[in-house]
């Protein structure tokens, strides 16, 4: 049997083995030129790669209140059966939560759970002001994806474990894998059967995915890229080259998302998919 | 297709800090760029950066002269300390299998600049020896840019560009010196990073690098191998070019 390997070297993608993205945003960003980062091109790109499914955070719903998750919303309606939105969360703008909070339910076809991106808000996922996300994903099971990164007061391993614990029933996906806090990740992933690792911006550190493997099992390890910032090729072929085995490779690649939002699901209702009602 | 690989960007050497697997011997590396498939490399040592360009030079030389896929580059230092011996130096390149030169400025604290390094540059770069300098190791750029305002000319490589699109930066240099290169082991980490900037300056401008063994070699390989360009333009990114500039250096 032809490895993964070999297959993506071949093809670019590979169709019995489809990648979703946990991980990604849209649109321009102040920090760098994105040259693909709108929903057509991130399709195309998607389509090279074997992506089937990005999951993002517009960066105008985080960073641009008179924006705010509008940009989600227009974006997933574009490529409704590709695109899912985390719904982002300023928490300096408690009417404005309190609102996207209210209006979740509106946006089925859009929200698969919420993004946090303490490191620019300044005030730790942790605090009271996302107390109400936090309520909210944790009554529903629904996955939390935040940003994370080690020696952070905002989002550093002591703020996910005191989410972890406080909120047991919602799906932390820690964004970056509490990027250079590499121990306290492992520890909190094997203390909390709720915490997640995610590997964008982990995978261009040569031996952290095998270090997470041979602590963890690959079945809590999320493939995310932050795309439209990073190449699908190049965390694929970091996938590749890491010294696991393909099972691990496809629990990385598709099965865990598919389980922790319920892809598999949406699949098998074929035409609902078509229609765009992915995780309905 | 199938395409050869030549890196430019890889060490050999044991890292004064422990990583994963490093490659402490010429041996080591070759064995990971067989399991990668990647034919030929141009290799620095970690001690040039870690311990004394002095060291690490002479162990740079030791490990390429016992594998005929691979070549060296020597770090430099200001001419006027004497540390590093100017006469015969690019007789010995040859000698040695040094192919290229790099400079850890900010590192080994002296200013890449006319002030500092006189003349010596201007034959470097009268020579077309490339010059190979990592944006992760101890070099800003505007230090680049003031590098290459005193000297036009000099065959320079941007390494280790960055991890965010650093397009911003490389372009304006791509867009006013012809010698001046992109090594693609972050610029294929940005996406479309590769295909965007052969469809603006063409693909001569970049060189296949890896950063190996901080990062793993197939990440590098597959962005170009499945980029939106010509297969020609991805030989010329993934060997032709580097072993263009090799060619054109006199040693």
């Amino acid at each position: 049997m032809r490895s993964l390997r070999d297959a993506f070297f071949q093809h670019g993608k590979v169709a019995d083995c489809p990648v979703h993205d946990c991980h990604g945003h849209m649109g321009p960003f102040y920090g760098a030129y994105l040259p693909e980062a709108d929903p057509n091109s991130a399709v195309r790109m998607m389509d090279r790669a074997g992506v089937k499914t990005l999951i993002f955070c517009h960066h105008a719903a985080l960073f641009a209140p008179d924006i705010g998750n509008r940009a989600n919303i227009e974006a997933v309606r574009r490529h409704p059966s590709r695109l899912r939105a985390y719904c982002g969360i300023n928490p300096n703008y408690p009417e404005a939560v309190a609102r996207d909070i209210a209006t979740y339910d509106d946006y089925p076809d859009v929200y698969v759970g919420f993004k946090l991106h303490a490191r620019f808000h300044q005030i730790p996922i942790s605090d009271d002001l996302y107390r109400s996300v936090w309520d909210f994903a944790n009554e529903r099971g629904l996955p939390v994806l935040s940003h994370t990164w080690g020696g952070s007061a905002f989002d550093g391993p002591q703020c996910v474990r005191e989410c972890a614990e406080r909120y047991p029933n919602a799906k932390i996906l820690m964004g970056h894998s509490c990027h250079g806090a590499w121990d306290a990740a492992v520890d909190l992933v094997n203390s909390f059967p709720n915490v997640h690792y995610e590997l964008c911006a982990v995978l261009d550190n040569r031996g952290m995915l095998e270090k997470f493997v041979e602590a963890s099992g690959s079945d809590r390890i999320l493939f995310g890229t932050d795309y439209p910032w990073f190449d699908y090729h190049y965390y694929i072929g970091a996938v590749l080259g890491a010294d696991i085995t393909d099972d691990d490779r496809r629990n990385i690649f598709y099965r865990n998302a598919e389980r922790v939002f319920s892809i598999t699901k949406a699949r098998k209702k074929g035409k609902r998919e078509r229609r765009g009602e992915w995780n309905s | 297709m199938s395409i050869e690989f030549w890196d430019c960007n890889c060490f050999v050497g044991t890292p004064m800090k422990a990583i994963h697997r490093p490659a402490p011997c010429a041996a080591d590396l070759i064995e990971a760029m067989d399991a990668a498939g990647i034919q030929k490399a141009l290799a620095w040592h970690i001690a040039q950066f870690d311990c004394s360009a002095q060291d690490g030079n002479a162990l740079v030389s030791e490990q390429v002269c016992q594998s005929d896929r691979l070549l060296g580059c020597w770090a430099i230092l200001p001419p006027v300390t004497g540390e590093i011996k100017l006469d015969g130096f690019f007789e010995r390149m040859r000698q040695n299998r040094i192919a290229a030169l790099r400079a850890f400025p900010d590192q080994n604290r002296f200013l890449l600049n006319r002030v500092v390094l006189g003349p010596f540059v201007d034959e470097v770069a009268e020579r077309r020896i490339p010059v190979l300098l990592s944006l992760e190791r101890g070099i800003t750029w505007p230090a680049v840019y003031a590098l290459l305002q005193d000297y036009p000319n000099l065959t320079c490589v941007l390494c280790d560009i960055g991890t965010w699109g650093q397009d911003r930066h490389t372009w304006p240099l791509l867009d006013v010196y012809n010698n001046v290169y992109v090594e693609t082991s972050y610029l294929g980490l940005e996406a479309g990073g590769i295909a965007t900037t052969v469809s603006r300056f063409g693909a001569d401008r970049l060189l296949f690098g890896t950063g190996f063994p901080l990062r793993y070699p197939e990440a590098s390989m597959l962005p170009l191998l499945h980029a939106h360009i010509s297969e020609e333009d991805k030989c010329k990114i993934a060997w032709q070019n580097l072993h263009r500039l090799i060619q054109e250096a006199r040693l």
